[in-house]
């Protein structure tokens, strides 16, 4: 049924990573990427393969979970990696077809960008996999909050993503109803070729959209009913709360960042 | 007792513009002429009409979503002009409509009847206890973590009835809360909201064009075309076969069965609602 999607990638579990705090969780995360892009030698790499295996190990997903994320991108990977081998100049030639050349440089440097974007994927894929898109949106509206003092809506933009998510389920129904209906009087979806088929979705979704139009517009009737004005006076009925554990998950993250910085300034 | 609310000459009026032959015209509606009622606090008032007959409008005037075009409406003393009153309005008089999906806005069921009190800016732990009561009231404890979307329609209905509890409104307006459940969902519905009446003391407005939900109801009111047409007891109104009839509203089976009877010659009162006092009335025919 197409009602069981569900938004993300979540994977449910009661790991130390799925109950630590979503900003510590989302702080990491970004810590991570950011070093990503400045390590340049094996020391700091292998430094964070081993930081990113422990962040696995304690997550308690399944490897091979994480790995079919993997799967969808591999064609960028490997793009990278052949862009990255016939574009880099050096001198240890290795072969030699007409003016692209194969250097022992270009070699090195495809096998650094690959690792360097599957431990990407990996890293951010960790966050999603162990987190639920409500924690993830409290998470946001949290850490925007202070740019809320330069104008920027953090309240407004959390509730948002919220009614998003929860009406995600409610949509894809009234889809799949929308399908049954247009498939009771004779409308084919299944025959074709792809431009074909996204043709036939036309009628599906123009209806869909409508209806989204309505609903909309009644749940702003209804939160405006229940008072609604905007982010600023409000309150939250679950505040998050820091304990011992995400203490510990920002020394952590703490000690990576420093370990990196050292390493790439020291060695 | 003192009022709920009280409108003086209400009139709401609205414009339509369609197309015709590329000719626009513009055309106003009086959606509401002229009303004037009050409802007293504590009671439990039925409003029914046929579609268009300005029902829903009426509703959301109480609500303050809509102002009045001309003449008033105070809602426990607010006058619903007064933009100062508005959160005030929005709180002491909640409003459940008629599409459950359509009005639960967060993705956990507990969250959604934390939004009102939430937006008016109540401390955490008050919130907590306020959830606590209202899931409690409507009987919907055991889906507090749940997520709306696995809920039926009777239930989501009743998760949008506890969110309005949680303001802890002295007055609730359903507009046609059962009209898209399931009779199931519908029979809870209606049972949830006749507890409130009753226990809670909430001043219920209750509108809807199923009859056998009025007949519990202090007082109803029929609207027809903008007027009230009729105003009484369930047993002086809903007895009027004939004049219901001529606004487009049906009576309950019931009493439609004892007129019926009565016109064919047999001696049964008809002042009959439900079907309990039907029974005892056939009984006593010889």
């Amino acid at each position: 049924m197409i009602r069981d999607i569900t938004v993300g990638q979540y994977y449910a579990s009661d790991s130390f990573m799925h109950r630590l705090d979503p900003r510590v969780k989302i702080i990491g995360t970004m810590a991570f990427v950011v070093m990503l892009f400045i390590i340049n030698d094996v020391y700091s790499y292998a430094f964070s393969i081993l930081a990113l295996a422990f962040g696995i190990y304690i997550s308690k997903v399944p490897v091979e979970f994480i790995f079919r994320g993997i799967k969808s991108i591999l064609f960028i990977v490997f793009l990278t990696a052949f862009l990255n081998i016939i574009t880099t100049r050096g001198t240890h030639i290795i072969l030699k077809f007409g003016i692209i050349s194969v250097t022992y440089e270009g070699i090195l440097m495809a096998v650094k960008m690959v690792v360097r974007l599957i431990m990407l994927i990996i890293g951010s894929s960790l966050l999603t996999l162990t987190t639920t898109p409500i924690q993830l949106t409290d998470g946001i509206e949290i850490l925007l909050k202070p740019f809320s003092k330069i104008g920027l809506p953090s309240a407004e933009i959390a509730m948002m993503m919220s009614i998003a998510l929860r009406f995600v389920p409610t949509l894809l129904e009234e889809t799949d109803k929308i399908i049954k209906a247009q498939q009771a009087r004779g409308a084919d979806f299944e025959s074709g070729g792809i431009i074909q088929k996204a043709k036939s979705l036309v009628p599906v979704l123009v209806p869909l959209f409508v209806s989204a139009f309505r609903r909309a517009d009644e749940l702003a009737s209804a939160m405006e009913a229940r008072c609604y004005r905007g982010g600023n006076n409000r309150t939250r009925m679950n505040k998050i709360v820091f304990n011992k554990n995400d203490y510990k998950a920002i020394a952590a993250i703490i000690f990576y960042v420093v370990v990196i910085c050292f390493i790439i300034i020291f060695v | 007792m003192s009022e709920m609310i009280k409108t003086e000459n209400l009139s709401y009026e609205y414009s339509v513009t369609y197309e015709e032959k590329n000719k626009t015209t513009t055309k106003k509606v009086l959606a509401l002429d002229n009303i004037n009622i009050s409802i007293e606090k504590g009671s439990f008032v039925a409003i029914l009409g046929h579609n268009g007959s300005g029902k829903s409008t009426l509703a959301k005037h109480i609500n303050a979503l809509i102002k009045p075009t001309s003449g008033t409406i105070w809602v426990n003393g607010y006058d619903t002009k007064d933009e100062k009153f508005i959160w005030d309005i929005r709180q002491s008089a909640g409003m459940v409509f008629q599409n459950p999906d359509n009005q639960i806005v967060a993705t956990i069921v507990e969250e959604d009847v934390a939004f009102g009190p939430e937006n008016v800016g109540i401390e955490p732990n008050e919130i907590k206890k306020r959830v606590d009561n209202a899931l409690n009231a409507v009987n919907i404890n055991e889906f507090r973590k749940s997520v709306p979307s696995k809920l039926s329609g009777g239930q989501k209905q009743r998760v949008a009835i506890a969110g309005v509890l949680a303001m802890k409104p002295e007055c609730i307006v359903f507009d046609e809360p059962t009209a898209m459940l399931d009779p199931e969902g519908r029979r809870d519905v209606i049972n949830t909201i006749k507890k409130l009446n009753k226990y809670e003391k909430i001043t219920t407005v209750l509108i809807t064009h199923y009859m056998s939900e009025t007949v519990d109801a202090d007082r109803i009111i029929v609207i027809d075309d903008g007027h009230i047409v009729m105003d009484g007891t369930p047993k002086e109104v809903l007895t009027q076969v004939d004049r219901m009839k001529s606004f487009g509203l049906e009576v309950p089976q019931v009493t439609e069965i004892a007129y019926n009877l009565r016109k064919n010659g047999i001696d049964i009162k008809t002042d009959i609602l439900t079907l309990e006092e039907m029974v005892v009335a056939l009984c006593r025919l010889k």
